[in-house]
């Protein structure tokens, strides 16, 4: 018998179930043999058990496959015991099948409490989960860190999707804790540790707001003062008012001043006249 | 005036008895995630359907059989038809093509544990069988017994979506048996 086929198989153990899925695997010794090996897996539920005892039906995704692990969740649809059975081929030898010791309920399965990661944006508490699959739900309890706090329970179905669980009060810790839910076998796991998250007090928003507050203020007033002022020098600039001094002033009409400057003339010319006859008697 | 006040209070006692009975026996009803079972019917449903040689007819909807069970009768429909699937349909049925096989084994498997579930609640006599779900549970055995036992079986799964409709429909909001 070919060595590599005797390795795949003299030590093939079939594992029905790991961490939070079910999957194959199959165990040697002798590591760097698998890359000849082709796997095929086959189940047989509880029906065929029961009603067509000939019939196997063949894994979706492993058969065939190169082993030593393969992921039988799309197989294993309902919670009854299911039989499985694997057989190695390298090249054109086959190995005998190999089942299961005993039949395998995916209701047996192990769950545990998901990867998480509690942060905050803000006041926002955010959690992120790690993806399980489409099975899998989540049930996240979440509570401010003080005695007597009301426990507040979500559940999460978005996969390795950050969730916003709820708005924190400044100055408060708060902290989180979350378990994985399969639906199809009812199961829950247990409760992850809690992971806690503090916010800031309110001094510096406090003091942001007042600066703010101020700020806005010092703007209500320095703007439409520096309007005025640039309102006037915008008018001192292209429209200036010419002030004349009260001499310079015209209080009469045109007409009265030149007959007025008339009768000044006459008067002057009289007054000339009269000076001139004594000038004219001395000649 | 006594009489009348009696008369009337047992009425409302026998009322509140009938729905606390019917109430229960909605409660005693399987809670699962049929959505599984949807998606794998829907990934066959053409095929099977094209696959049926008398389209114009029906085993499970003859004039509405289904929809006339009332809420007393429902466990002991859903038990009667989990039944007919598993003991007639999915044996009568055989398939080849290994795709198809495996969603018609992934419900006929979730058939095999919806009957463990409501096995419960026959061995809490909670699951009583009336005349009017017996004589529905006939009119659709006969249905399939007028066609030969492969068109029978091949029509009854194209029609698969009907049952679980009126499962969805008539456990929606129970609990958990």
């Amino acid at each position: 018998m070919d060595w590599g086929l005797l390795l795949c198989f003299s030590c093939s153990v079939i594992k029905g179930l790991r961490k939070n899925g079910w999957l194959v695997r199959e165990e040697s010794g002798v590591t760097g043999v698998w890359s000849k090996c082709l796997i095929l897996l086959a189940h047989k539920k509880e029906y065929e058990s029961l009603y067509m005892s000939h019939i196997w039906i063949p894994s979706s995704w492993c058969s065939p496959t190169e082993g030593p692990e393969c992921d039988i969740t799309d197989d294993v649809t309902a919670t009854v015991p299911y039989n499985l059975r694997v057989r190695a081929t390298v090249g054109a030898q086959t190995s005998a099948w190999s089942t299961l010791q005993h039949p395998f309920n995916r209701n047996s399965t192990i769950l545990t409490p998901p990867v998480m990661e509690v942060t905050k944006d803000g006041f926002h508490l955010i959690i992120k989960l790690e993806d399980l699959g489409p099975q899998f739900e989540f049930l996240v309890a979440y509570w401010r860190r003080e005695p007597g706090a009301k426990e507040h329970v979500k559940v999460v179905k978005s996969r390795g999707i950050p969730v916003h669980l709820g708005t924190m009060e400044p100055g408060a810790a708060y902290c989180v804790k979350v378990r994985t839910f399969v639906k199809a076998i009812g199961r829950h796991s247990p409760f992850s540790q809690a992971e806690c998250v503090k916010v800031q007090g309110e001094t510096l928003p406090l003091a942001l707001a007042l600066f703010a507050f101020v700020g806005f203020m010092l703007i209500l007033v320095v703007v439409p003062v520096s309007v005025w002022k640039m309102g006037r020098l915008l008018r001192y600039s292209c429209c200036p008012v010419v002030v004349l001094p009260d001499t310079l002033k015209i209080t009469n009409s045109p007409q009265k001043l030149i007959s007025c400057r008339r009768e000044e003339v006459e008067a002057c010319a009289t007054a000339v006249l009269s000076s001139e006859e004594p000038f004219k008697a001395w000649i | 005036m006594k009489a009348p006040c009696v008369s009337l209070w047992l009425v409302a006692a026998v009322f509140f008895l009938c729905s606390v009975r019917a109430r229960g026996l909605r409660r005693c009803l399987i809670s699962m995630d049929l959505h599984h079972i949807e998606e794998a019917f829907q990934e066959i449903k053409k095929t099977i359907q094209a696959k049926d040689p008398f389209q114009n007819v029906t085993i499970l909807s003859t004039s509405e059989t289904l929809h006339r069970i009332k809420p007393l009768d429902v466990c002991c429909m859903t038990k009667n038809l989990l039944a007919f699937y598993v003991d007639k349909v999915f044996k009568d049925h055989q398939e080849l093509n290994p795709q198809i096989l495996r969603k018609i084994s992934s419900i006929a498997n979730s058939f095999l544990y919806m009957q463990k579930a409501l096995r419960q609640c026959q061995e809490q006599r909670q699951c009583h069988c009336r005349d009017e779900a017996t004589n529905a549970t006939r009119i659709i055995h006969s249905n399939y017994d007028q066609l030969e036992a492969p068109s029978a079986a091949i029509k009854s799964l194209g029609e698969l979506d009907v049952f679980l409709a009126w499962i969805d429909k008539n456990h929606q909001g129970t609990s958990a048996a």
